[in-house]
């Protein structure tokens, strides 16, 4: 489980987040979304202990993740949006440092179970510096997934993966969360969240615009429509007057609205 | 950008360091004035050395023969190590660079672009050994009360210099990046440049210059006559030397602009060159994939297994290691330790000394000296451990670890070779030295203590003010907590060095007095030991809190 309350976080002047709660429980895919510079990637480092927060509490399987920072870390797992790996060590060297980081009894034989599920086997002793980014996207989610953490949290899951891996990185984001464990993700794509999240929370300039079920974010959105983009836009309105530079041609003349025009991307 | 504009891409970089300047305006002002403050001793002590060879007059021409010698010879081995350096410095700043793919992206020539890269080379490798001639040159200017011409030429005439071995070391890059193995070109390239300097550097001390002490005044003559008349022919060493000596007398020498014309066609020939290489694809062995590996289930090694049971700390040893032994930034670190050890070796072996006092009394200033020379290698060895992380800090701050055993795991990875280093060494020297039993005791005491003292501070202290960022360990210490950890390891070495005194006294006065049996001298070991327990204990308690309070930019 995992509890967000009252989070704040400061830099200098700068707030970027405040006041931010939310609580994925047992079973449950939560997906957090937000428009750039929201505060998700601030909430989800203050989750896994990469932040201190400024104010608030943050519990992990009910370890304050600051005071208990051990027992906190040792029920989770975590996929950064960045998926930096040590790039001279090979796939198999690096799922038995995490193995042993993370106390995992039967590491070897988990280590090439992930492997092999996720199509690594044949490169396994090769040196991460030569693998793609899906590759190494997948990778990062074998060594999240390897000591089967009761809390998953996931920055931005489907960057650089083919639709086959993004699928099943889905997929297993589901089973996670099938098998009794918590999920929380961040993604810019609605159809992830919208195909797998049972929650959804919406941050905006570090505070909660909205966050339930698709139902329950129509009724706070004050909308009819179903989709889950219009909701999003709906929730995180910004008041501006500007023209968008692609609406505009180089005679200064306003250009006419092609596909996709208007439409946040 | 519009087509047709000329792009100013010198200028946009000058924008980019002006603003890196105001975002941390005290670290450049600490570097600008350490700088300025080692430029200017540089140059005074030329200044009163050149002075006090020309109050001389009856040493006569070839005093001034020598001096140009010397001069030459100093600016030959900067120019050495300029080549070697740009080896790998040319492939991250010609082929690898982040902003390259942009920059040809613009409407600008390749070319262009590409002599914008060659500029960036030339900074990279010849800036800082530029910055250590010109001081020298301007204190012999100001010794011989050179005109002010002089000065612009000496000036145009080291950086020209420089930007030879440059074009050179960068056109080898260029052919090791078709000739080196696929994928493996830096791992080559940094081979063999740490290979070239560290021979470098022992085959100079192997010259043992303490020869010239032993010759009489007639031999010291003759040497001195012979290395006045030493050619180097048509070269551009001698080129610059003719430029210089030329302007102290305040005429222009032939070679000043010949060289000039040389240097410009070299970098403008390297700039065109690179741009037809990384267009055509020539640089064949900076990707590609390398030979499949056996699939196969791999099992621990056997040297992982013992380290491994010490738990989590022993994870992040066995990672260490075998990160180490992949990376040539790395391991390149410890073949200069072991180029040190070799110059170290070679000095202490040149000693010859009558008589066990004095041979004690050198042994008593090797002690001192041990532990000044562990402070230096600790700021490459021990310094870089914890920022070596880099961006893959995340395993270890989001795994169930505490940061004590981090550091403990990183003090552990740095400690055998520092350790085996200052034993090693201090056994080395009393044996060499055939120093008394106490000194020989004192000798192993000062590089264990040291090794212990230096490899705390290092760890400490880097993880107190890391750099992740940084590319290689070499860069890592560049750094305020790099001058904070030279400054505190030296002082360390001194107290250690004043606390060994009492042996080192007591032995010079009575070498058959078992020093370390009498009260004093075992109070002088129990303080040794508390000077370095509160050395390396408080660095890294410092650098644990810091580590734990360490925290990478919001989104």
């Amino acid at each position: 489980m995992i509890e967000v309350e009252g989070l704040v976080k400061r830099y200098g002047a700068h707030v970027a987040v405040d006041g931010v709660g939310l609580r994925v429980s047992p079973g449950e895919v939560v997906a957090l979304l937000g428009p750039n510079g929201a505060g998700k990637s601030t909430t989800i480092r203050a989750i896994t202990g990469l932040l201190r927060p400024t104010a608030g509490r943050v519990r992990v399987c009910g370890h304050d993740v600051v005071r208990s920072p051990l027992a906190a870390k040792s029920g989770l797992g975590y996929v950064p949006d960045r998926p930096y790996l040590y790039p001279k060590l090979t796939a198999r060297e690096l799922l038995r440092f995490v193995g042993r980081l993370r106390g995992v009894d039967d590491g070897e034989r988990r280590a090439d179970a992930w492997l092999e599920a996720f199509g690594l086997l044949p490169v396994a002793n090769e040196l991460i510096e030569t693998y793609s980014h899906g590759m190494r996207q997948k990778l990062t989610f074998a060594a999240a997934l390897l000591a089967e953490p009761a809390a998953l949290v996931v920055d931005e899951p489907m960057v650089g993966l083919d639709p086959r891996a993004a699928r099943q990185v889905r997929d297993l984001m589901r089973a996670h969360a099938d098998r009794g464990h918590t999920v929380l993700l961040t993604t810019h794509g609605m159809d992830v969240a919208e195909a797998l999240a049972d929650r959804v929370v919406v941050l905006h300039r570090g505070r909660v615009a909205g966050q339930g079920t698709m139902a329950e974010l129509r009724v706070a959105a004050g909308t009819g429509e179903d989709d889950l983009e219009a909701i999003f836009l709906r929730l995180t309105e910004e008041a501006s007057e500007a023209t968008p530079p692609w609406a505009v041609s180089a005679g200064d003349e306003p250009a006419r609205p092609g596909p996709g025009a208007g439409r946040a991307r | 950008m519009r087509p047709g504009r000329r792009a100013d891409l010198i200028g946009l970089r000058a924008r980019a360091f002006a603003h890196a300047v105001r975002r941390a305006p005290g670290r450049y002002l600490v570097a600008v004035t350490l700088m300025g403050l080692v430029a200017w001793g540089t140059a005074t002590l030329v200044d009163r050395g050149v002075r006090w060879i020309d109050a001389y007059p009856q040493i006569g021409t070839i005093a001034d023969a020598a001096l140009r010698r010397s001069v030459e010879a100093f600016v030959t081995i900067l120019v050495l190590a300029v080549a070697f350096s740009v080896l790998t410095t040319a492939i991250t700043t010609l082929y690898t660079a982040a902003d390259l793919p942009l920059l040809l992206a613009w409407p600008l020539s390749a070319e262009r672009v590409f002599r914008l890269k060659v500029f960036e080379t030339y900074l990279a490798s010849a800036a800082l050994p530029a910055l250590l001639t010109l001081p020298v040159l301007a204190g012999l200017g100001t010794a011989r009360d050179a005109p002010w011409s002089y000065y612009p030429q000496a000036a145009v005439a080291v950086l020209a210099l420089y930007a030879l071995p440059v074009a050179a070391g960068s056109l080898l890059a260029l052919l090791l990046m078709r000739l080196a193995p696929a994928g493996r070109v830096k791992e080559v390239a940094t081979a063999a440049s740490v290979l070239l300097a560290a021979g470098l550097v022992v085959g100079l001390r192997a010259l043992r210059p303490e020869q010239l002490a032993e010759l009489t005044p007639e031999q010291f003559e003759a040497f001195l006559a012979g290395f006045a008349s030493l050619d180097l022919g048509a070269s551009p060493a001698s080129w610059a030397g003719d430029a210089v000596w030329g302007g102290l007398s305040g005429s222009v020498s032939p070679a000043l602009p010949l060289l000039a014309l040389l240097a410009w066609a070299s970098l403008a020939g390297l700039g065109r060159v690179a741009a037809w290489a990384y267009q055509v694809g020539w640089v064949r062995s900076l990707d590609g994939t390398m030979r499949p590996r056996d699939p196969g289930p791999r099992p621990a090694a056997w040297w992982e297994r013992p380290i491994a049971r010490w738990g989590r700390g022993g994870a992040v040893v066995v990672k260490d290691l075998r990160l180490l032994m992949r990376d040539p930034t790395q391991w390149s670190q410890l073949l200069v330790l072991l180029a040190l050890a070799g110059v170290y070796l070679v000095s202490t072996a040149s000693l010859e000394v009558e008589g066990q006092r004095f041979r004690d009394a050198l042994g008593t200033l090797n002690v001192a000296f041990l532990g000044f020379l562990l402070a230096g290698v600790g700021v490459r060895l021990a310094f870089p451990v914890v920022s070596l992380e880099g961006e893959g800090l995340w395993f270890l701050r989001t795994g169930p670890i505490p940061a004590a055993a981090v550091l403990g795991a990183k003090f552990a990875y740095a400690m055998p070779p520092l350790l085996l280093l200052g034993l090693g060494l201090g056994f080395a020297q009393a044996t060499l030295l055939d120093v008394s039993a106490n000194l020989a005791s004192a000798s192993l005491v000062a590089g264990g203590l040291a090794a212990v003292a230096v490899t705390g501070l290092g760890v400490g202290l880097g993880a107190a003010y890391p750099r992740y960022d940084a590319t290689q360990a070499a860069e890592v210490p560049v750094s305020p907590g790099g001058l904070l950890y030279m400054t505190l390891a030296l002082l360390y070495a001194a107290g250690l060095t004043l606390l060994l005194a009492y042996p080192a006294w007591t032995t010079l006065a009575d070498p058959t007095l078992p020093v370390w049996s009498t009260p004093a001298g075992r109070l002088t070991g129990l303080l040794a030991l508390g000077w370095t327990a509160a050395f390396a204990g408080g660095a890294l308690a410092f650098g644990r809190w810091r580590f734990l309070r360490y925290e990478a930019g919001g989104d």
